[in-house]
Formats: C-alpha cells, sequence, structure tokens
C-alpha cells in the first residue's frame, strides 16, 4: 500500500484529491488487513490509518462530548461505547430526522502486533481519534553491519 | 415520541452543481425542528470546527458550509475505511416568516445548532373571543 504525504500549505487541492482517491481505492478492495467482520452500517463509522508508528483509528462521533466516550480495551479487541443524546426542546414536531440517538458500541480487532495498553485517544469537533503504537519489537530497526 | 434509530448510511455526494471550492462535498444530515417560537436546525459536520464553518441567508435560502481539515491525515495510509472525508454542503429554502435578523448559530462536538426565529408576524396567536 502506497503511503501517501499531504503537503496543504503546498497544494491544499491536490491533498484533498489524493486523500478521496486513497479511501475510495481502499473501499474497493476492502480489508487490507483482517480486523474481523465488516461492520459497514453500524455507528460510529470508522476508518484505520497506518503510519510507521502503528495505527490510527478514527470514528465520527458527532454530537456526543469526549467524557460520554468509553473505550475499553482486551486482548487485541477495541471497544468503544456511548450515547448520543438528540433531545429537542419541548412543545414542537419534526419536519425532517435524518440524525439518530442512542446507545452505540462498536468493537474492533486489531493486529496482534500493536500495543494496546500503550493506546492514546482524543476527540475533536465530533472526530475520535485512537493512536494505538506498534510494540517495540514489531518497529523496523536497524542493523549494523560490522567488519569482521 | 419514536427516535431515530443509530445508524451510520454512506455519505451522500453532492453532484447537482458545480461548486466554487475544489474538492468533494457532501451533504450532512440534518434534522429540522418547529416550535412555536421558531425553527431549530442540526446538522452533523464532524470535523469541522467553528471558525471553518459559514452560514448563509440569501433570498430565503440558507446555505451551510464546513470545510474539514485535512491537517490530522498527513502521513496516514488507509488500511480500512468506511466513510469518505471532505467538506459539507446544504441548502435549505425558508419561508419569509423567518427572521433573519435573529439567527444564531452554535457549534459543538461536530454539530451545527441553528436558531431559526419566527418573526413576530408569523407566530400563532390566540384570539380571544368576548361574550357580548
Amino acid at each position: 500500500m502506497a503511503l501517501f504525504r499531504f503537503l496543504p500549505q503546498l497544494d491544499p487541492v491536490g491533498g484533498l484529491l489524493t486523500l478521496q482517491r486513497e479511501l475510495e481505492r481502499v473501499f474497493e478492495t476492502p480489508l487490507g488487513v483482517d480486523l474481523g467482520p465488516s461492520g459497514r452500517g453500524v455507528f460510529p463509522a470508522v476508518n484505520v490509518f497506518s503510519n510507521p508508528d502503528g495505527y490510527v483509528i478514527r470514528m465520527e462521533v458527532p454530537g456526543i462530548a469526549p467524557e460520554q466516550i468509553g473505550i475499553e480495551c482486551s486482548g487485541r479487541t477495541l471497544t468503544v461505547r456511548g450515547k448520543r443524546e438528540v433531545a429537542p426542546p419541548a412543545g414542537g414536531s419534526f419536519h425532517r430526522r435524518e440524525r439518530g440517538g442512542g446507545e452505540f458500541s462498536r468493537s474492533l480487532q486489531l493486529p496482534a502486533d500493536l500495543d494496546l495498553s500503550r493506546a492514546e485517544a482524543s476527540c475533536k469537533h465530533g472526530v475520535l481519534t485512537v493512536r494505538v503504537p506498534k510494540k517495540e519489537e514489531a518497529k523496523p530497526r536497524q542493523i549494523t553491519v560490522k567488519a569482521a | 415520541m419514536t427516535t431515530q434509530e443509530l445508524g451510520v448510511h454512506d455519505k451522500q455526494e453532492l453532484k447537482s452543481q458545480e461548486a466554487t471550492r475544489p474538492g468533494r462535498a457532501y451533504v450532512p444530515d440534518v434534522d429540522i425542528y418547529e416550535t412555536s417560537e421558531g425553527l431549530w436546525l442540526w446538522a452533523d459536520m464532524p470535523g469541522v470546527d467553528e471558525k471553518s464553518i459559514s452560514i448563509d441567508l440569501t433570498d430565503n435560502v440558507l446555505t451551510l458550509e464546513g470545510q474539514v481539515s485535512l491537517k490530522d491525515y498527513e502521513n496516514l495510509a488507509p488500511v480500512y475505511t468506511e466513510y469518505n472525508v471532505g467538506n459539507y454542503v446544504r441548502r435549505f429554502t425558508l419561508s419569509s416568516e423567518i427572521d433573519g435578523d435573529r439567527i444564531s448559530a452554535r457549534m459543538t462536538n461536530g454539530v451545527l445548532e441553528l436558531s431559526l426565529p419566527k418573526s413576530e408576524r408569523a407566530k400563532p396567536r390566540r384570539i380571544p373571543i368576548t361574550t357580548s
């Protein structure tokens, strides 16, 4: 898989288009890595990326405060739970209702070479990011060649 | 009141017109709710902060636009994806009952909340009946 780099300061248009092309390509050939059964259509939607340090998992969780999201790790499984409240003021009626509410829970099975005990999560503007680093022994290593 | 089930449907791409900005635009999920005081609108725009959103009301057409920052996607290779990342655009035609000067907006956790108060003229009024 090609690692692509964004240089938004140089070419914002190209960056956006490259990302979209890459995402579409992955759509066509899904599951580059076995993450368990696909949960497409389940809230929240998930994108998984990799970088040299490990995996970056992104979920779209609009309308959920960071403190309302619970993340659990057990073995190779990462579970994200929470509740989305959609509570309008009383005494009116809906014209359009496209946003759902309620409790959710989603689990992902991650490759064994990741170290879930060092995972870090942050949530900004309705996007949850979980960074899971690779285990030290799984990282690429340079071997110096000694003169015999 | 029945509640909408929580789920994810594929993001719908906006293709009907040529956009002024490059990149793709998606249609955000929206709730519109009416009370006697006015309309409330909520739009899911994950990844958009309060500085990257523009709300425009011209000739009763309300345009919501949200720009997504790509800075967080630098040096990342997709492994498994379920959603596309792009900007958000959606337009609504409002009735002239809305008081355009008093519209207020708020952005919390990637959800845009718009309050569109009705003009005084359009509010429901009770007409008292006097007995003679």
